[in-house]
């Protein structure tokens, strides 16, 4: 009884107390504003009108869940894309002090760079803005998972490396059996990281390039389109998505982590 | 022949025959040899340099069971890390089966002190993966059969699908045994090996060990770290007992001419036992009781 209690009632309590918080906050900035802001009741009625027809996608109106899916789609390629190049780097400048020192100082002057700079290097190269903005998010993805990585890798224990050596174990074996199961908790922290730089990349990549996606949504719709709520309705989803994105990325690397 | 004639330390011919020709990596007659020169091993601590042994010369011939004993930080796990090569030397060599030591190698199988099992592997494949690698010559099934006798000899074969998180510190120290004995080596060095074990398993691996060793022809090199005196008489053919640190070097050598093969129950009664007994005894211990 006490358990579920603990387990179930008490995070729902605190879910819907920290809810009732924000709608509340959300309410009295809408009051202040004179509504300039709409008050979470408006903005579900605007949310009930958007969601009618999520997924059409005629020539000249979409709906948003198929901008939803466009946005999803370009942050899968540009996270793939940045992962694959990001893991087997993490891998090599974590097991090597040198490459570590020719790197290091490299990423420390990228990986600040605002996501917004590299916007339009991309266009200048690819001469397209989808593809501008899938370059956005790799360059973005890169670092955490990078880092992360590497950090692993560098700090396998002595005693996994002298089992690796006691043992006999080709490099093929280490990199297997020792470096990846070592570092793999460390390598989806910085997945996890990564995946929310992209979710967060993507809306100000997509409000630069137009066209489809959930950026375009918040730009044209909904600041072009004098429709403040759709604007929130934007947030809302670009959150809860956010949310459900983070989620997933904690699961996996809770798989793979091992008890010590 | 009696059993400690077998075991006899090559003759000094053999060795002078060598004497000009230092270092023979490929030769086969330093196979099972161990040969400590002038260890000094020193540490770089905040204080300044701490030196844990000082100056240690020892030779180890094939085949010989030694026992370093010795107090808590008397630098017998230092010793032991500069002949498995997880500690560099700070002046001097160990050679091992012929060659100088410059790392751990497969050629010395390690009981670590901490076991060292990896712990995303069951137990199971903590052994497979290490015979894997070492025993190349043997075909899958053989590798699996060896693994399974192994996990069998340390009574758990039942476990084999555990992972290490899920073991006691007795469970996990045999794992580290069957592994290290799983591949064959020349040389077996076990760091206090059954110290987390109860008295009565600690008992049946010291007669797993000497199996194994008399399987071998008794022709293993056998190197232990222990704090145990009576394991230590029952085990080796010398015991080398330590000073205390820092700068720790050897207090005396014991030789254990005991006849093997060796009974536990019997061997308590024998003279002989009892006198290496008391002499370790004495060596070790100052005091023997409370002064009220």
């Amino acid at each position: 009884m006490k358990n579920t209690v603990n387990t179930i009632l008490l995070p729902v309590a605190y879910f819907v107390a920290g809810m009732s918080i924000l709608l509340f906050g959300w309410t009295i900035v809408s009051a202040v504003t004179h509504n300039e802001v709409p008050s979470p009741s408006d903005t579900w009625i605007v949310f009930k009108e958007v969601f009618q027809s999520p997924f059409k996608n005629d020539a000249d109106t979409k709906g948003i869940g198929t901008k939803l899916l466009s946005s999803l789609g370009r942050v899968g390629i540009g996270f793939t894309i940045g992962s694959l190049i990001a893991i087997p780097l993490g891998l090599l400048l974590g097991s090597s002090k040198i490459m570590m020192n020719i790197f290091n100082p490299v990423i420390q002057i990228l990986r600040p760079v605002s996501p917004l700079a590299w916007f339009p290097l991309g266009l200048a190269i690819f001469k397209d803005s989808p593809q501008a903005s899938i370059f956005m998010i790799i360059i973005c993805c890169l670092w955490p998972t990078l880092i992360n990585t590497s950090f692993g890798v560098a700090s396998i224990p002595q005693d996994h490396k002298n089992v690796g050596k006691a043992f006999g174990f080709s490099t093929f074996k280490y990199i297997t059996k020792i470096m990846l199961p070592y570092s793999l908790p460390h390598i989806f922290t910085g997945l996890k990281l990564s995946i929310g730089i992209a979710w967060m990349v993507i809306v100000a990549g997509e409000m630069l390039s137009g066209g489809s996606g959930l950026g375009n949504f918040v730009w044209e719709e909904g600041f072009n389109g004098g429709s403040i709520a759709k604007i929130l309705v934007a947030i809302v989803i670009i959150g809860i998505v956010g949310l459900i994105l983070d989620k997933i990325f904690t699961a996996l690397q809770k798989k793979v982590s091992f008890a010590a | 022949m009696s059993t400690t004639e077998t075991i006899a330390p090559p003759t000094t011919t053999r060795q002078k025959e060598y004497v000009h020709v230092p270092q023979q990596p490929v030769s086969q007659q330093g196979i099972g040899d161990i040969s400590i020169k002038n260890l000094t091993v020193s540490f770089k601590t905040p204080k300044g340099v701490y030196t844990a042994i000082d100056n240690i010369s020892l030779e180890i011939k094939k085949g010989e069971i030694v026992a370093f004993i010795g107090h808590s930080g008397c630098g017998k796990s230092t010793l032991m890390g500069a002949i498995s090569g997880m500690t560099t030397p700070t002046t001097g060599e160990v050679i091992a089966n012929g060659k100088t030591v410059k790392g751990p190698g497969p050629d010395r199988g390690i009981v670590f002190q901490n076991y060292s099992l990896l712990p995303w592997l069951s137990v199971y494949k903590n052994i497979y993966e290490a015979v894997d690698s070492t025993m190349k010559h043997l075909s899958h099934t053989e590798k699996i059969e060896l693994v399974e006798n192994n996990l069998k000899m340390v009574k758990l074969w039942e476990h084999k699908d555990k992972l290490p998180g899920q073991l006691s510190g007795g469970m996990k120290q045999r794992v580290s045994i069957a592994r290290a004995f799983a591949i064959d080596p020349k040389i077996l060095l076990l760091d206090e090996p059954f110290g987390a074990l109860d008295a009565l398993t600690k008992s049946n691996m010291h007669l797993e060990l000497l199996k194994l060793w008399n399987i071998g022809n008794r022709e293993k090199t056998i190197v232990m770290v222990t704090h145990d005196i009576e394991e230590a008489i029952f085990l080796c053919d010398r015991v080398v007992v330590m000073n205390n640190g820092p700068a720790a070097t050897i207090k005396e050598i014991v030789e254990v001419n005991l006849p093997r093969p060796r009974n536990k129950k019997d061997i308590v009664h024998n003279e002989e036992y009892m006198t290496i007994h008391d002499k370790l005894l004495n060596l070790l211990i100052d005091k023997f009781s409370i002064n009220d």
